[in-house]
């Protein structure tokens, strides 16, 4: 059953049109693409020469071992930490020019950090994803108020609206922070770890619905996975992140290869499958009769 | 769908009546600690009489005198600078994303107290006259110089606990080298200065409200407009920032607001403690944006306690606000704790 869920990705146009190179008109141009950038904090490069395209429809996936900078990544492309060379163009504008509010229209995000809030309820946590859309004192319409349920019910959270937030479990709230990213609206979703905390159940259907958003709405979505099986269900560009540079990115199929990810996380050949998921360790079964 | 709709409906109904109760509560509490203040003293003013002393009957009598040349500016007073102090204390702890940071504890007060002692000295030392204009403009710089460092102090150590400690150093700091100038100085004028440093509201007239009046509700004003962007930062920084707040313009607009309450509280009242703290949280509970009217009202309260318990002797302010104040702060924290350990 999932396996027939999660397997559309012959439907998405960016599968079909082999992503990465789209038939160039002239309002294709990607929703996020990064020219020669150099990420790193306090001025000191961490990654060089990255250079990833994100398209209407297409959903790219960083992937790479702990600590590898992926989210370094992330965080310069949603402008959180200054970029140190290259550029990060979202829909052609440079990042470095966009206003805070059409870098919102833009970008939504999703961050690993948990939050801390006081009686905040879940509901008021969504709203803030209309931000963009209010007057200056932030009252919301009644089409905002459909967005926000639209989105809430989207990802299974509306019975939880009137729950204070930090009463929920790390699962819940991550759901409640991907509705407030969806209702947010913007061309893109950005999401780090956005699996973390979710157990097998609420990752599949994370990534059901960031299937369906990006079949039904076009948004493009950028994101970072640990785990690699997920990886390879849902994404049609994958970008490998090690050590200082982009080791390797391409389509799924390409890069989803024992040689790749072996190099890539360090493996000894033969310990993992990436196809089937299937691990083999080194000591071998439980003796039998202990 | 339809009946989810109406109970939808009827959810913001009740939310909006909740908002309205509450406000009237408050109002209600403020108008009866108001009234309180009228009459209570070392000299009662009997309530029967107040309506027509009010209505400007009886101008010849003492009470009059009384309630309209001591009581009520003296009132008015404690109801601005109140509500500036905690709506100054919900900046801070807002910016510095910690529930116990306020003007006082964070030695902004303390600052302002300082600049407008040496400014004192200075003026009135040379025999001149400080206006209230001044008085404001010093407390300012003195407030902004505090925040500066406190602020140098968050850059470095991004711990909420070390904010606080930092805080309360620079607080000392500056109290200290008050009260160094204060001991030396022998200017009968400056005699006054020993009151203020220890936070009153008593003396206050009706020129120095006028002034009052202006800065606070003017700040207040702007913190009202800043509501929308204060709102997303609740969810931190970054999340804000993603919304299209335009984070620096706001940290900017934090610090001035909060610093130009804190300063003008210090400069009629002198430094008041923990009703920056405490309000905001007791508040809290009911509505955020009540923080000014809840405020004035712990102020009123206060000031009533610190001039009739002992009459005719004055308790400072300060500490009738701590003694109500300092176990708020305790309990927000206990609850914190509780809750991490939940």
């Amino acid at each position: 059953m999932t396996e027939n869920t999660l397997n559309t990705r012959a439907a998405t146009p960016a599968a079909t049109n082999n992503s990465h190179m789209p038939v160039a008109t002239p309002n294709s141009l990607p929703l996020v693409e990064t020219r020669n950038l150099t990420v790193g904090y306090d001025h000191k490069p961490l990654i060089k020469d990255i250079d990833i395209q994100v398209e209407a429809g297409q959903i790219v996936t960083l992937i790479g071992p702990n600590g590898a900078g992926k989210s370094t990544i992330l965080k310069t492309i949603a402008g959180h930490i200054p970029l140190i060379e290259g550029d990060v163009l979202l829909s052609g504008k440079s990042i470095t020019h966009a206003s805070p509010h059409e870098m919102s229209l833009e970008l939504a995000v999703m961050l690993t950090e948990r939050l801390r809030t006081e009686l905040l309820t879940c509901a008021d946590i969504v709203e803030t994803g209309r931000y963009p859309y209010t007057g200056r004192l932030g009252i919301l319409s009644v089409d905002d108020r459909a967005k926000v349920r639209e989105a809430m019910e989207m990802v299974n959270v509306w019975d939880l609206r009137d729950r204070d937030f930090m009463q929920l479990s790390d699962g819940q709230r991550q759901r409640i922070m991907l509705a407030r990213a969806i209702c947010q609206e913007s061309k893109t979703l950005l999401l780090d770890e956005p699996t973390n905390y979710l157990d097998i159940h609420y990752q599949i259907e994370l990534l059901n619905t960031l299937r369906h958003l990006v079949n039904t709405r076009k948004v493009g979505i950028i994101m970072s996975l640990h785990e690699l099986p997920l990886a390879r269900k849902i994404s049609d560009w994958v970008v490998c992140v090690k050590g200082d540079s982009i080791v390797a990115q391409g389509n799924t199929e390409d890069i989803f290869t024992s040689a790749v990810i072996n190099e890539l996380y360090g493996l000894k050949p033969g310990s993992f499958d990436p196809v089937s998921g299937n691990i083999e360790l080194e000591v071998g079964p439980k003796p039998p009769g202990q | 769908m339809q009946r989810q709709d109406q109970i939808d409906n009827f959810g913001r109904e009740v939310h909006r009546r909740r908002v309205a109760i509450v406000f009237a509560a408050l109002a209600a509490l403020l108008a009866f600690f108001a009234i309180l203040n009228l009459c209570i003293g070392s000299v009662n003013v009997p309530f029967a009489d107040l309506a027509a002393i009010l209505g400007g009957q009886d101008a010849s009598s003492m009470n009059y005198e009384i309630v309209w040349n001591i009581r009520l500016p003296r009132l008015i007073a404690a109801a601005l600078l109140g509500g500036a102090l905690a709506l100054a204390g919900f900046l801070l702890q807002t910016f510095f994303n910690n529930p116990i940071a306020g003007p006082y504890i964070l030695g902004i007060s303390s600052g302002a107290k300082l600049v407008v002692a040496i400014m004192m000295i200075l003026v009135v030392g040379g025999s001149g006259v400080m206006t209230s204009w001044m008085l404001v403009l010093s407390a300012f710089v003195g407030s902004m110089a505090a925040m500066m460092f406190v602020l140098l102090v968050s850059r470095r150590i991004n711990s909420m606990s070390m904010l606080i400690v930092a805080g309360v150093m620079i607080g000392y700091i500056c109290s200290a080298a008050t009260d160094f100038l204060i001991t030396f100085a022998s200017d009968a004028n400056i005699v006054n200065l020993k009151n203020w440093s220890l936070g009153s509201f008593s003396g206050i007239s009706w020129n120095d409200i006028g002034l009052m009046a202006v800065v606070v509700l003017a700040s207040s004003a702007c913190v009202f407009l800043l509501s929308k962007p204060m709102g997303a930062f609740q969810l931190g920084e970054q999340y804000a920032r993603s919304m299209g707040v335009n984070i620096r313009l706001f940290r900017v607009a934090l610090i001035l607001l909060s610093s130009l309450l804190a300063a003008c509280v210090t400069a009629f009242a002198g430094p008041i403690s923990f009703v920056g703290i405490a309000v905001p949280h007791l508040v809290k509970r009911f509505l955020a944006t009540s923080a000014f009217l809840g405020g004035a009202i712990f102020c009123l309260f206060c000031d009533l306690i610190a001039r009739s318990v002992f009459a005719p002797t004055e308790i400072s302010i300060s500490a009738v606000t701590a003694l109500f104040g300092a176990p708020v702060v305790i309990a927000v924290l206990l609850q914190r704790q509780k809750r991490r350990t939940d």
